[in-house]
């Protein structure tokens, strides 16, 4: 017990004396940083006091993006955030952030303003009818998600590519893990799929291994190109991937339905403009993000361009910045509205 | 009857063995028959009666959440104390105030106080053990994810000891608090964290203070669980020497029992710490700073190399973490300094405590020791170097790996798969009950049927056995592993040091680090899904049983080592037996580790019910098969520890 004490008395005066240290010294990094960002600031002022269209912008205020996780979706996010800081002066904050049902519940609690690319076609509408979420438009990508196959099998079986005939090629895809028949990997558990409903309507002799993730749908493919293995997966565009290996897209009859709970089967997955979603309280705050927001729109190649810089080691912030300075006149497309723009 | 059994039945029937490989012949051969038949599978995103309730209770929880009197005055005030006693610690190591630099102290203190704090409660080498682990986190280029993420676990480890502590010395003290709280503690230990992590999230929010009680969560149980059983594995010799002395209840347990039970609640302070700190990357998921963000974000660009220096930034924190309180507690059972050697311990405190302060203070006015200097950063050679091994080791041993897989699969893998998910459920549950009545008696067969059947009417059968086949696999190749690693490491201590860093390693490095190598080397297989839970799982078995060999009694080894036994006959007659009780426990904790990433393995193509959680996290339509998913792990797991509790105790 006494020695006890002996070392808690050696710890009270460190205590101690380092409160006092931290209270007594006012002199630190810290106050040399808040001295620049005042003058920072004070210069800023002045330089938007001097051009008058900078007077008008409004206010911009603090603002949370969810980042999900997969890169296309970090691209578009990265830039939005980036813009909104340079062009609005906005403070954003990026959360990383599971997607749907926590991001939505994030929104409706008000920890989360936007969400910048969203797939799951209406799958929000119980926040919607709530009046916590609104739908700020498509964000100018198309979602086309499909069955697809290496490039090489496409070019030694031409046929492969018609959904309605794959049980002729069903012994090509047999692996240990679906023993007498072909293997049919699926995507991650996140993701609209109708892949058991396609197996079922055509009798397809195929069954269903649940991939997981992304990144197991790459190495698949990755291995299936590189060693000339045969392999039937879920992918989907834009995902710049695509643009690194060959797959081929299995096709199958035109499609007829959006809600992946109403599809029949028989039919392919549609094309579907990707969603961005804002909260009622940003949408109706009158700051210039919610008109930066409601207007971000780009295409598949733009997406593709900043994800392909991320994953080839820039940082997204770099990567970000390198497609603002190429592409001005898009992003003042963006801040029409706002008063401001970037030069 | 007895009678005619015993001249009748021929001796080999009498022996547990026999019955159950003929049951296994049985069982194969009515599975072959009736394969396919009523295995009551149903596609991924088909919802039961029941998992539909769930989904809509749920839901109604949701839409209340507004002005639910509860959310209000109970919910929000816990949630905001939480935050705002974390907040503290992260204003003082990591989050520096808006338009400030750096936090209340620069790397340079940080490093220098804890130094000293280990220094005091155990030794300089520890001391500088720790020093040289926390630099490295800023070598690594992960310096203010890494404060973050000791800012949580301290806090989370402080909030959950506050709990545990106090719950476990009144177990310890009383059965019937004890057999009241033991079945909470099971299944917050083996639920899986992302099946309340949504819910959390729903009920506190994103952040800091739902990944600090999704953290709490894990961690208290385990805190109770070791306050209870140090308590409880007192001697009572001194105990009833206080009671003869007429002290009071108090008096005898703080001056008695607490005293001595102090080494091993320190142990459950190492534990709680360290299972606190596994929490980083699933923290991450729910929006909660740290280094589980880099993590996440390496794995959703594929960098490799990145995803490693992270983790082994959390691996670093691990170790100092787990040898500065063993070192506490080493220093807690020595004999007190007295004279000389006291003297220069006290003036060497002192001076560790002067240069402490000189370095808070230089770490707030020199910019050097304010921020981590970008010249010691080495992130991305780190990482680039991680990336080349990796593709080296990937796509060398790649074909090796997928044939070895392949085989794997197909002899054992399948076969037993056939067995327990393609035969008809009633047959499984009947042979499974069967089975434990031979090898645990009637009371554990009953229950084990009556859990099966509850699974069956949640509606997830199919894809429990799917995930049972695997955990089953799993276990066994942990306990395999574990007893040759265990055994060896317990015998031989150069042989131990040189294992434990791995150990280390494989306990605390997040799974979502090697998701990406375990795919490129096994593909998106279920084989690849028991890769990881062997990863995770074995570390802990090896130390149990090591811990165990190394008990066994000098005296009886050497008795068996003089009267001429080889070593194989110490091993398998004198060290395993006596360690008996080790290896139990060892595969209780394995079961249980490899139950935890039953849902990594859904990230991999275990499917099952690992992927059934995962898909409830990210599809709200589905939330309620999810949780119901997460329900089937638990009764899952119960089956299993009880049924290798009551064989244990029967043999």
């Amino acid at each position: 017990m006494r020695r006890n004490l002996t070392k808690r008395m050696a710890v009270l005066p460190l205590l101690a004396a380092a409160g006092l240290v931290l209270a007594g010294c006012g002199d630190s990094v810290n106050d040399a940083a808040t001295e620049t960002a005042t003058e920072e600031a004070a210069v800023a002022t002045e330089e938007e006091a001097a051009t008058e269209e900078a007077a008008e912008v409004a206010a911009c205020g603090d603002w949370a993006i969810a980042m999900h996780g997969w890169v296309g979706y970090t691209a578009s996010a990265q830039v939005v955030a980036e813009v909104a800081q340079d062009a609005l002066g906005c403070t954003i904050e990026q959360t990383q952030l599971e997607e749907a049902g926590v991001s939505y519940d994030a929104m409706e609690a008000g920890s989360i303003d936007v969400i910048v690319e969203d797939w799951g076609g209406g799958r929000w509408q119980e926040w919607v009818d709530r009046g916590a979420i609104q739908e700020v438009g498509t964000n100018g990508n198309v979602g086309l998600i499909g069955m697809y196959v290496p490039q090489w099998m496409a070019d030694e079986y031409p046929d492969i590519t018609d959904g309605t005939k794959l049980n002729d090629y069903a012994d090509l895809f047999q692996t240990p893990e679906t023993g007498d028949k072909g293997a049919w990997y699926e995507g991650p558990p996140g993701y609209t799929t109708i892949g058991e409903k396609i197996i079922d309507a055509y009798g397809l002799n195929y069954q269903v291994v649940s991939t997981g993730s992304e990144a197991a749908l790459i190495e698949l493919f990755t291995q299936a190109a590189d060693n000339k293995t045969a392999a039937l997966g879920y992918f989907y565009e834009p995902q710049n991937f695509l643009a690194q290996v060959d797959l081929a897209r299995v096709n199958f009859p035109a499609n007829d339905w959006t809600d992946p709970a109403e599809a029949s089967g028989l039919t392919d997955y549609p094309e579907s403009p990707l969603m961005k979603l804002a909260t009622t309280e940003l949408v109706e705050s009158g700051s210039p993000f919610a008109t930066l927001v409601a207007n971000f729109n780009w295409t598949n190649d733009d997406q593709n361009m900043v994800a392909a810089d991320i994953e080839g080691g820039m940082t997204p912030q770099e990567a970000a910045q390198k497609w603002i300075a190429a592409n001005k006149d898009t992003v003042n497309s963006w801040l029409a509205g706002t008063g401001a723009s970037i030069s | 009857m007895k009678a005619w059994i015993d001249t009748h039945v021929p001796d080999f029937l009498h022996r547990k063995w026999v019955w159950i490989v003929g049951l296994l012949i049985v069982w194969f051969a009515l599975g072959r028959i009736f394969k396919g038949v009523h295995t009551l599978d149903i596609g991924n995103s088909e919802d039961t009666p029941t998992t539909e309730v769930l989904g809509q209770f749920a839901a109604n929880i949701r839409a209340a959440r507004a002005e639910n009197p509860i959310f209000v005055y109970i919910f929000n005030p816990f949630r905001q104390g939480i935050e705002s006693f974390v907040e503290v610690i992260r204003a003082v190591i990591s989050d520096p105030a808006p338009g400030a630099l750096i936090p209340v102290i620069g790397w340079f203190g940080i490093l220098a106080i804890i130094g000293f704090l280990v220094f005091a409660t155990s030794n300089w080498r520890t001391s500088l053990l720790s020093m040289v682990l926390i630099f490295g986190c800023g070598v690594l280029g992960m310096w203010t994810y890494s404060m973050d993420t000791l800012a949580l676990t301290l806090g989370a480890v402080v909030l959950s000891l506050a709990i545990a502590l106090p719950i476990g010395i009144w177990a310890g003290l009383n059965d019937r608090v004890m057999r009241a709280v033991r079945p909470v503690l099971d299944l917050a230990q083996i639920l899986p964290t992302l099946v309340y992590l949504a819910p959390l999230a729903l009920v506190f929010l994103i952040g800091i203070a739902a990944s600090t009680i999704a953290t709490m969560i894990y961690s208290i149980p385990i805190g109770i669980r070791i306050t209870a059983h140090a308590i409880r594995s007192l001697q009572n010799g001194p105990i009833e020497a206080a009671e003869s002395m007429g002290s009071t209840r108090w008096q005898k347990l703080t001056k008695v029992q607490l005293p001595m039970a102090k080494r091993t609640i320190i142990l459950g302070v190492n534990q709680t710490t360290l299972a606190a700190l596994s929490f980083v990357v699933i923290a991450a998921l729910i929006g909660a700073p740290g280094l589980g963000e880099p993590v996440l974000q390496a794995l959703s660009i594929r960098n490799i190399g990145d995803g490693v220096t992270a983790g082994l930034a959390v691996v670093f924190l691990a170790i100092m973490l787990d040898r500065s309180t063993t070192a506490a507690v080493a220093r807690s059972n020595q004999i007190p300094l007295t004279g000389k050697p006291l003297l220069i311990r006290r003036l060497s405190l002192g001076a560790a405590a002067i240069a402490t302060i000189v370095a808070v203070m230089m770490s707030r006015q020199q910019l050097w020791a304010a921020i981590f200097p970008e010249t010691l950063n080495f992130r991305e050679p780190i990482g680039d170097w991680f990336d080349a091994i990796t593709e080296w080791f990937t796509t060398t041993f790649y074909f090796l790996t997928t044939s070895f897989n392949e085989v794997f699969t197909l002899n054992i893998l399948n076969p037993i798969e056939y067995l327990l998910a393609d035969a008809p459920w009633y047959l499984t549950i009947i042979m499974i009950s069967v089975i434990a009545a031979i090898i645990g008696g009637r009371a554990v067969a009953v229950l084990s049927a009556v859990l099966l059947l509850l699974i069956v009417w949640i509606g997830l059968w199919n894809d429990t056995m799917i995930t049972l086949t695997q955990v089953l696999i799993a276990t066994t190749i942990v306990m395999v592993i574990g007893v040759v690693l265990g055994v060896a490491a317990g015998r031989n201590e150069k042989f131990e040091r040189v294992l434990k860093p791995f150990l280390d390693a494989g306990q605390t490095l997040p799974a979502f680090v090697y998701l990406v190598p375990v795919l490129a080397l096994f593909g998106p297989t279920r084989f690849a899904a028991i890769v990881c839970g062997v990863f995770y799982a074995a570390p802990v078995v090896v130390r149990v049983v090591a811990d165990g060999v190394r008990g066994v009694p000098k005296e009886m080894v050497e008795a068996a080592i003089s009267s001429g036994s080889s070593t194989t006959q110490v091993v398998t007659k004198v060290q395993l037996p006596a360690s008996k009780k080790s290896l139990l426990l060892g595969a209780n904790q394995g079961l249980i580790f490899v139950l935890a990433v039953v849902v990594i393995g859904g990230l991999v193509g275990a499917g099952g019910l690992g992927y059934l959680v995962l898909q409830g996290a990210s599809k709200p339509e589905l939330q309620g098969k999810g949780l119901a998913a997460g329900l089937a792990i638990v009764l899952l797991g119960i089956v299993m520890d009880r049924i290798a509790h009551a064989s244990a105790r029967r043999s």
